[in-house]
Formats: structure tokens, sequence, C-alpha cells
């Protein structure tokens, strides 16, 4: 969903989207449990993007509905998308939040119930493989988090109801 | 640390606001269990509630159903959606006005309980589905109301969440666990308690009461296990999390009890948001109810 304001066009990116814009923008994702918001910013050509990651990969045996749902299609579309609007990897600065948890699973759980911490493993590697590094990363725990951009200031948030709101990376930096 | 001068009784007689729920939809849950509870009786329950009528109405005519043509009264979307759905939309109706209140002691904003409480209930009843657990609608019912204890107990924390938050994260505790110290109950007895006032049966009280704590049931319950695998995916979902955001247990023998393996929570994941965005359709028409 995007709403354009007289300064900026603000974007809440909703699970599994992916929104891209040149020019100013806010992007928010909002009460991020065990998902992901990455973003990244292009402050030359003023193009940024926010992806709303779900589950850390596609089942092999089901079509895939929305390509943002998965790490391993979505950051692919979430780089093909912003590469379209102007962007150039080499110059994007990358940050991402959430990947939280439950706090106690019972005792010899299976890892694979971690989706916060799959997901944050998942979102690190593919990013990897694609030559890209995060300068900022703020995931685990057990607390929602709501994640904004502001590509203006280049501040990255994140909000939680136990901290409050803290600056996790300036990306215009 | 536990305030043992307070009861039971007391968090709820000095708690303003409460939450009720109309005569005619507590019959209905009360019938939920009786073989004798038949359609036509179930409408007819519902009928003596003028303004509960008109509500299931509008969500019987929702988007969300599809129908392809209006049904203007409640016998007859009792025979095209089944009673078991007609039930289900009595009680979304009726907790819907209530839940949509902001609840500031768990700092939960407007509507944010309400998406909680409903994901929930979409949770329970999808994974009662799969696990192919007979009567799929109670595990909606009692999903929807499981955390109906925190519109008790949310005025008795406001001043305290911040320091509970703390507190239950350096003792190792989870949220539950640390209102129990601090107040004495947690959400969920406080939440037993409510729904046994309103005379609900115990198919749904023992949900509420057991929702956190599944294996402390003598004998579980498969409906209790669905609906703390509910809350779960409703948790990491990130779906109206409040100030106790995912500090809570997940017991895995649940999903053993209900044999459903971690491959299948991936996929009830995802099937679990599909069928949230589809629900949205209902939920346009809640918000002009």
């Amino acid at each position: 969903m995007a709403i354009t304001t007289a300064s900026s066009t603000q974007f809440l990116v909703g699970m599994s989207e992916i929104h891209v814009a040149k020019g100013p923008a806010i992007f928010t994702c909002l009460g991020l449990g065990s998902c992901i918001g990455l973003a990244a910013l292009d402050v030359t050509t003023d193009v940024a993007g926010m992806i709303h990651i779900m589950l850390p990969e596609a089942f092999p045996d089901k079509p895939v509905d929305k390509l943002g749902k998965f790490a391993d299609t979505g950051i692919k579309e979430w780089l093909r998308l912003l590469e379209r609007a102007g962007a150039q990897t080499s110059r994007m600065k990358i940050a991402y939040a959430g990947g939280a948890q439950v706090f106690k699973f019972g005792a010899n759980a299976d890892s694979r119930l971690d989706v916060g911490a799959r997901n944050a493993t998942a979102v690190a590697e593919h990013l990897k493989r694609l030559g890209l590094r995060a300068l900022a990363i703020d995931v685990g725990g057990s607390s929602g988090r709501t994640v904004t951009l502001d590509t203006v200031t280049g501040l990255m948030r994140v909000r939680t109801v136990a901290a409050g709101e803290k600056e996790l990376v300036n990306l215009r930096k | 640390m536990a305030n043992s001068l307070i009861t039971l009784q007391e968090i709820v007689e000095q708690t303003t606001d409460l939450p009720s729920i109309p005569a005619a939809a507590v019959r209905v849950i009360q019938e939920t269990d009786s073989a004798l509870s038949t359609a036509a009786h179930i409408a007819e329950v519902l009928a003596q509630d003028q303004s509960l009528t008109i509500r299931i109405l509008r969500l019987a005519n929702s988007a969300y159903f599809g129908l392809s043509r209006r049904v203007d009264d409640l016998t007859e979307a009792v025979v095209v959606l089944g009673m078991r759905n007609v039930r289900n939309l009595a009680m979304v109706a009726c907790s819907y006005p209530w839940m949509v209140r902001p609840l500031k002691g768990y700092a939960l904003g407007p509507r944010q309980l309400w998406s909680h409480s409903f994901s929930i209930a979409v949770g329970a009843q999808l994974v009662a589905k799969q696990a192919r657990i007979p009567n799929d609608d109670v595990a909606f019912t009692a999903g929807l109301l499981a955390d109906v204890g925190k519109s008790a107990l949310s005025v008795w924390l406001e001043d305290k969440l911040a320091a509970l938050i703390v507190y239950a994260t350096r003792e190792g505790m989870t949220f539950d666990e640390a209102e129990r110290k601090v107040l004495g109950y947690d959400h969920a007895q406080v939440g037993e308690y409510l729904a046994a006032q309103w005379n609900f049966p115990t198919s749904i009280t023992q949900v509420i009461r057991w929702h956190h704590q599944p294996s402390s049931l003598e004998t579980p319950d498969p409906i209790v296990d669905c609906v703390h695998v509910g809350d779960y995916l409703t948790m990491i979902m990130g779906y109206g999390l409040g100030g106790d955001g995912l500090q809570y247990g997940f017991d895995t023998t649940t999903l053993e009890r209900l044999q459903l393996t971690t491959d299948h929570l991936d996929q009830i994941t995802d099937e679990f948001v599909t069928a949230h965005d589809r629900y949205e359709l209902m939920f346009e028409e809640l918000q002009v109810a």
C-alpha cells in the first residue's frame, strides 16, 4: 500500500510484499515477528526498496504465489526491481531487522522450528551469495519490531514496545 | 513478587469496561457440544437478538463467502453456510466490538487484540483441519476467545508492562509465568474465570485456561493443542503483537500429539497467511458493522 503526501511517498510493506521507489519515500514493515524487513538505498540515484520476507525458502513441490514471501525467491526479485529503478548494487547500502522467535521451546525441539533464526540465516546467505553486505542487522529476541526507512534522512529505525524507537543505521552515511 | 492479596474475583470485579457476550451467543456456544442442537434451533436462538442477527447476516453476505445471492434471514444463512459457520460468525460478530478497543496494559493499539485473536482462531482451525480433528469450528471459537483474559488484566498491567518485560527476560521466564509471579494470575486464568462467569462450556473454558500450558492438562485436549499451535503461528507471523510479543513458550509435544511434523508447519504457516488474507474480505464488513 502506498500513500503519497506532499513530501514523501509512504509504503506500508505488507507480508510478502516488495516496494521500490525513486525519490523521497518512507517504507514501513509493521509488527514483524519472525519475518524480516530488508531495505536498501542507493543515494546516487535516490532509489530505495524494502521487502517483507516471511519464510526462508520456497517449497520444492508448490508453485510460488508471491516471490517476496521467501528469502530465496524474494531477495533476487527485490534486487531486480531496485536495479530496474536505477539502483546499482555496488552503491547500495543495506540493513535488515526482524527474525524474532518465541521465547522457549520444549526440550529437544527441532531447530527448524526457529523460523526467525532460519529467516535471518537465509537472508545473510543470499546477500552474501549476491556479493552484498548489510551495514546493520537487528535480529533475534522475542519482541515484535516495526521497521522504518526514511530515504530523505537515510535513517532506518526499529521500534519495539520494550526498547522504544532506536536508530539502527543511517543508510545515507 | 506475587501479589497474593488480589483474588481472581477482585481482578474481574474491579475492572470496568469488561467484555460482554450477548445471551443469545452464549446459548449457541453452550449448545456447541450438544448432539440435539439443530440448524433450525441455532437460527431460532440467534434470531432473538436483532442487533446480532443483523451483524451475522452482514458477515454472511461479505465478499469472503462469495455467495451468488443475498441471504436475508438466519435460517437461510444456516442452510447456505452451515450451522458451524453461522455459530462462528455469531462469535465474531459479538467479540469484535470489544476486541477492537486498545489495551494499554499490553501495549495493544486499537484493533490489535482483535487482529491477534482472530488470527489465533484462523490458525487453530487450520491446524485442526490438517490434523483431522473433528469439530474444527470449536478450535476457531476457542482460539478467538483464548486471550479474552487480557481485556480484564490489562488495567492491572498499565504501570507494570515495561518492568514486567525486563523482569521476564532477566529471569528467563515466559510472559505468562511473569504475570503469575507478579500479579498472582496470568491472563489465561483470568480468561477462564470470565468465560465461566458467562456460563461457557468446559470445552471452551479449558482451552482458554491451558492454551499456554497444553501439557499441564491431565488428559491432553486436541483443541487446546490446536489453539496452542495457532497462537504460535500468530506470534511468528506478527499478527497483533503487543508488549508481550513472542515472550511465550512453544510446547512441541503438541505437534507430536497432533501428528504434525516441522515440515508440515512451514506449509501450515504459508496456508495460514493465505487464509488470513482471505478473511480480510470479512474484516471490511466488520468495520462498517
